[in-house]
């Protein structure tokens, strides 16, 4: 589609391309007739060769050509050696026409047809592209045909990477040079019968590799990229792994029906249950496809039949989700019933790159059961969550509470395994860390800084993957810091990155969750019954993750913080009360993860932007509304023009909406929010009839 | 690696790009504002002359044998609909005339009469009866036909072969969707995994390449998008990275470059800018009613007025922006006070489904680019100051344009505001449809005829 440049012409020139235009027009129609009426002779073919000089891309003569050769090999007299000089003859016309123009799609794919058969000699081939790669190092065309060539010669991928090598030697910011290597070298660890070749033995070789180039020249982007590739191959495990679950591996559930009546239990497993039924929830280290009751099997001594249903927290409707859940029935009995669940014993739990789950994995619990006896309409009026200063109280264990907080070792799934395999990466990632610490002590360098704070990240959760404390994380936050005043531009970049860090250093061990750890009373209600408040509020995060830590939180406070975006909020099944309050939530598409929050009854988004901009970014990540049916309550004519609404809000239960303190928040709204949600019990404090 | 003080060719290239690039636009904020105003003017006549010249030179030439000449004809006469021009009704004639000889008896267009029928000329030939517009135009290409063709060169592995015999890539599968889709001729049997090669060339980077283990494109990443859309498959594809590849592929200069670590090119303004165009509308696109830009089936009750932003830090980037284009923020700053919203209208737009969505790339700095750097005064555009004007450049130059020129309209059907164009109102160009590259009104005269036939 590119097409080739055409030359301006001049008056001289005109004259000039005139006669030629009529040469090849008798050419031409010479041309089609032997084309046509399928004539072959060596007359009719050498004038095919004529007209691909002057125009490569001219794709009917290079098929003509085709089918010239086939009919000279349907002949009886065609023997080994004539076979092959009219091939060479072949792999002539197509090299005078590369010379012509080294861009044409027609004349590479003669060629490979031409060493298809299986006659030519496949040694020229890289002499040929020698020349051509000189001349131009970025073709795309060439490229391919190496890859083809490569394949067809069989030659090992060492050679070709050492032919990149040579590449890069001669110019550093080849681009296609250093994407060839990537790709090469993924294949070389694909194959990994051949044991020598793991990444722990190609890996530090590269990164010695690219150090010289990203030395050479800091500004130069090619290099950078394959660093962020070589460092993505370092950090992700190939296989996907379950690194949190909920409930947690030996943990106590108690399911009640009502808050109010409890005081024994421990606040951080104690669910509401009033649905009848309860969450299960898988974290994975990556997206996974293939979670289903036939690979996760679940043994427990109740509903013995019951086929359970996986569902993929995903924002997008694919089938491809880091998180999955499943809803188990409730106990009918008041017995303790354990459960145990196993992950992965048979094969089909695959990543998008097709590698297969290949550490099975069982996980327990226990279940205890308080039956309902309750009025429930009167206590559900009475709920009033009002996320006031005053109604915290920091949290205290109690002395005979072991472990408030279902403990790291139990919410990591143990692949012992893995940390010592891991533990080339933790060597690379070190040695990278001094190298750029080198680099940093040399110059100043926005994208050596990026790097560094990357690199000390990536060490710092590898290392400590049953995490006490990450070591590194003042730095790494300094770093960012830094960089939002170098680099204006990419601020809110940095900012994300900083709230992330922040995030996992606060969630990193028992002691500093325990430190954001709440229990919330009101005037009204007492402390008892309610769970724990985690409150992450006022630390200015404008990006929140690190979930597969809080799959047991019930309520979550990230009011008086600068979000923008919940992605990712989908994986906490439990959440009951979440206030986002006083945030920069621009949208009510950015509200999307919290439709899979089935049991989220309290929410706060007062005062944030929703309805300030008529421009909505989250958009262009947010899963089409179209690709939802949209029933036919859309008559509605006040609901289509707040279809927004009516998508976000339809599928919550919720009895409790703060949306005050919101430009979309007028009187019309709210009286479409609770036409929207029946359940609806306050808005903006006040009761509903 | 070389020495350190030496740097590479590619760097050298660039180096020479960007003092080239930066002395025109130094050069430009230098000069008294009526010369700015006339530095970024299009030169609607010019570039008219020249595409007539070329398409009428072309005319008694036409049967020369060229493997192109449908494209030529398509990039010509885009260019003219663009500038909402006409050619005149006997180059019409003949330009249909010639069209239909490149169409094979047994389906599918060739690049020249009697020439193998290729997707890509087909798309090209499609293309250009759509922008001609008509009964003639339209009722002359053989669908079934040409749906026959298209199922010879679908490859069993999912992609589709250029032509008989012919290479597989990401841009075979485009041209053959987005004229299967254009013409209602598209079934499950062309669709059928269609969406698992294009998802093989989705790259590390982000991007997408022209065929498995090839680097990113901007080129293939506009068409396997496209693709992807059409089939109504495009969330398989990783488009958080995709968007994070396709932003960086903007540079200092304004322009966009089409592979990492490469040069600008002003046909990128499309190939790149055009995928910014169907990420805006990707959330209105899915299902059976293609990108309902402007179909009317969502009349707004409201004026198109509302898109008049109450948002303090957007008009706080634009202007900004245009601060360095001269004399046009005055003209912005004036309409802007003209036309009235009220707070209502606000309040009730930016909860409806149509919301505007913010251009996630430098629009103006784009526009920039092309009005100052890929236009030739007298006449076309190209890819880079130094380079000389083509067809083919003039024609993606121009797609860019437009594309750049409604990044910020809610809907292709009202005008944008002065601010989003740079330049005089005048450079104005008519809206395309993005998933196909021709004139907006053009596409829905043509799909009606063929939702009709």
């Amino acid at each position: 589609m590119h097409g080739r440049p055409r030359k301006a012409s001049k008056p001289e020139d005109e004259a000039a391309s005139i006669t030629k235009a009529q040469k090849l027009r008798a050419l031409q129609t010479q041309f089609f007739s032997f084309h046509h009426s399928k004539i072959y002779t060596k007359e009719a073919v050498e004038l095919s060769a004529k007209l691909l000089e002057i125009n490569p891309e001219s794709y009917t003569a290079w098929n003509y050509r085709k089918l010239a050769v086939e009919h000279y090999l349907s002949q009886p007299d065609c023997n080994p050696e004539s076979v092959k000089s009219l091939l060479d003859d072949e792999l002539r016309v197509v090299e005078s026409a590369l010379r012509q123009n080294f861009k044409s799609y027609g004349a590479w794919h003669h060629r490979k047809w031409v060493l298809s058969k299986g006659h030519s000699s496949v040694d020229l081939e890289l002499r040929l592209l020698d020349k051509f790669q000189k001349a131009d190092s970025r073709n795309f065309h060439a490229w391919n045909y190496r890859r083809f060539v490569a394949e067809l010669m069989n030659r090992s991928e060492k050679d070709e990477i050492k032919y990149t090598e040579d590449m890069i030697y001669t110019n550093f910011s080849n681009y296609s040079a250093w994407h060839n290597r990537s790709v090469l070298l993924s294949s070389l660890l694909e194959k990994k019968a051949e044991g020598f070749l793991l990444k722990e033995n190609l890996l530090p070789e590269e990164y010695e590799f690219i150090h010289q180039a990203i030395f050479t020249d800091p500004d130069d982007q090619s290099g950078w990229f394959y660093h962020l590739w070589l460092l993505d191959q370092t950090v992700t495990t190939d296989h996907p792994l379950l690194v949190s679950t909920w409930p947690a591996h030996g943990s106590d559930v108690f399911l009640v029906g009502d808050r109010c009546q409890n005081g024994s239990f421990s606040p951080f497993t104690t669910v509401l249950s009033d649905s009848g039924s309860f969450p299960i929830v898988l974290y994975f280290n990556q997206p996974v496809k293939g979670v289903s009751s036939s690979t996760v099997i679940i043994e427990c001594g109740f509903n013995k039949n019951e086929e359970l249903l996986w569902e993929p927290l995903s924002v997008s409707n694919s089938q491809t989700a880091q998180v999955w859940v499943a809803h188990l029935k409730c106990p009918t009995s008041e017995h303790d019933s354990s459960v145990e669940i196993s992950v992965g014993y048979s094969k089909e739990i695959v990543s998008p790159r097709g590698s297969q789950y290949s550490h099975p994995s069982t996980f327990s619990f226990k279940v205890h059961v308080q039956p309902v006896e309750r009025d429930s309409s009167r206590v559900s009026v009475a709920e009033n969550i009002l996320w006031r200063e005053e109604n915290f109280k920091v949290y205290r264990a109690q002395s005979e509470e072991s472990i408030p907080i279902p403990s790291f070792d139990q919410l990591c799934i143990k692949n012992g395994h893995e940390s010592t395999a891991s533990n080339w990466r933790t060597e690379a990632l070190a040695k990278e860390v001094e190298c750029f610490r080198e680099l940093l002590s040399l110059m100043d360098c926005k994208i050596g800084k990026l790097t560094l704070a990357r690199l000390l990240m990536a060490y710092d959760v590898m290392s400590f993957p049953f995490a006490n404390k990450l070591v590194h994380s003042e730095e790494v936050l300094e770093l960012y810091n830094d960089l939002m005043k170098l680099d204006p531009t990419h601020h809110r970049y940095y900012k994300d990155e900083h709230s992330l860090v922040l995030l996992r250093k606060m969630t990193s061990s028992e002691e500093s969750l325990l430190q954001h750890c709440f229990q919330y009373k009101d005037s009204v209600s007492s402390a008892i019954g309610n769970p724990i408040c985690l409150r992450l509020n006022n630390l200015s995060l404008s990006r929140i993750r690190a979930f597969e830590r809080l799959l047991w939180v019930q309520m979550l406070d990230l009011s008086h913080n600068e979000l923008e975006s919940i992605e990712g909020l989908e994986a906490m099944q439990l959440l009951y009360g979440l206030s986002l309050g006083n945030n920069k939530l621009r949208s009510l598409t950015a509200l999307e993860p919290l439709r899979k929050l089935k049991s989220l009854r309290v929410l706060d988004i007062s005062y944030n932007q929703i309805g300030d901009h008529s421009i909505d970014t989250t958009r262009y990540l947010c899963s089409s509304p179209l690709s939802h049916s949209v029933g036919s309550e859309l008559n509605d004519v006040a609901l289509i023009n707040y279809w927004e609404a009516f998508y976000m809000f339809k599928d919550l239960n919720l009895t409790q909406l703060d949306i005050v303190g919101n430009t979309i928040a007028d009187e019309k709204f709210k009286s479409v929010l609770v036409k929207i949600m029946p359940l609806l019990k306050r808005l903006n404090g006040e009761l509903l009839d | 690696m070389e020495s350190l003080t030496s740097p590479t060719v590619t760097q050298r290239d660039q180096i020479l790009v960007e003092q080239q690039v930066f002395n025109i636009f130094n050069t430009f904020f230098n000069m008294p504002p009526s010369s700015q105003s006339f530095m970024l003017e299009l030169q609607r006549e010019n570039h008219v002359d020249y595409l007539t010249n070329g398409l009428k030179h072309l005319a008694p030439s036409f049967c020369v044998l060229d493997a192109n000449r449908p494209w030529i004809c398509y990039w010509i006469l885009h260019s003219i609909a663009l500038m909402d021009e006409f050619v005149d009704p006997e180059l019409e004639d003949n330009t249909i005339d010639f069209l239909s000889r490149c169409q094979d008896p047994n389906g599918g267009y060739g690049g020249g009469p009697g020439q193998l029928p290729h997707l890509a000329t087909t798309y090209a030939a499609v293309n250009s009866l759509v922008t001609l517009g008509g009964d003639k135009a339209l009722s002359s290409i053989n669908r079934e036909k040409l749906y026959s063709f298209m199922r010879q060169m679908k490859d069993a592995s999912g992609g589709f072969r250029m032509h008989d015999g012919g290479e597989i890539d990401v841009r075979a599968c485009y041209t053959a969707i987005s004229v299967a889709s254009l013409l209602n001729i598209l079934d499950d049997e062309l669709v059928q995994n269609v969406g698992n090669y294009v998802l093989s060339c989705q790259t590390y980077e982000g991007g997408i390449s022209g065929e498995p283990g090839s680097e990113a494109h901007g080129g293939y990443t506009f068409c396997g998008l496209a693709t992807m859309i059409l089939i109504n498959e495009v969330d398989r594809l990783d488009l958080s990275s995709l968007i994070d590849w396709v932003v960086f592929r903007q540079g200092v200069e304004g322009g966009f470059q089409g592979r990492t670590n490469k040069l600008v090119d002003g046909c990128y303004s499309f190939w790149q800018g055009g995928i910014f165009a169907l990420l805006k509308r990707l959330n209105s696109s899915k299902g059976e009613r293609s990108i309902p830009v402007g179909d009317g089936e969502d009349s707004e009750p409201e004026s198109p007025q509302t898109t008049a932003s109450s948002d303090a830090t957007e008009e706080e980037g634009l202007n900004m922006d245009l601060s360095q284009g001269g004399s046009h923020s005055e003209k912005g700053d004036q309409q802007e006070t003209s036309s009235r919203v009220t707070v209502d209208n606000i309040d009730h737009n930016s909860s409806k489904g149509r919301a505007k969505v913010e251009p996630l790339f430098n629009s103006l700095a784009l526009q920039q680019y092309i009005l100052l750097c890929s236009q030739d005064l007298n006449g076309g555009l190209r890819d880079k100051p130094g380079k000389s004007r083509d067809h083919y450049h003039t024609c993606y130059c121009l797609s860019g344009l437009s594309v750049c020129q409604r990044s910020w309209s809610e809907d292709e059907d009202s005008p944008p505001l002065p601010r989003a164009v740079l330049g005089p109102y005048s450079n104005l160009l008519e809206p395309i449809h993005p998933l196909h590259n021709v004139v907006l009104d053009r596409y829905q005269e043509a799909h009606e005829f063929f939702t009709r036939s």
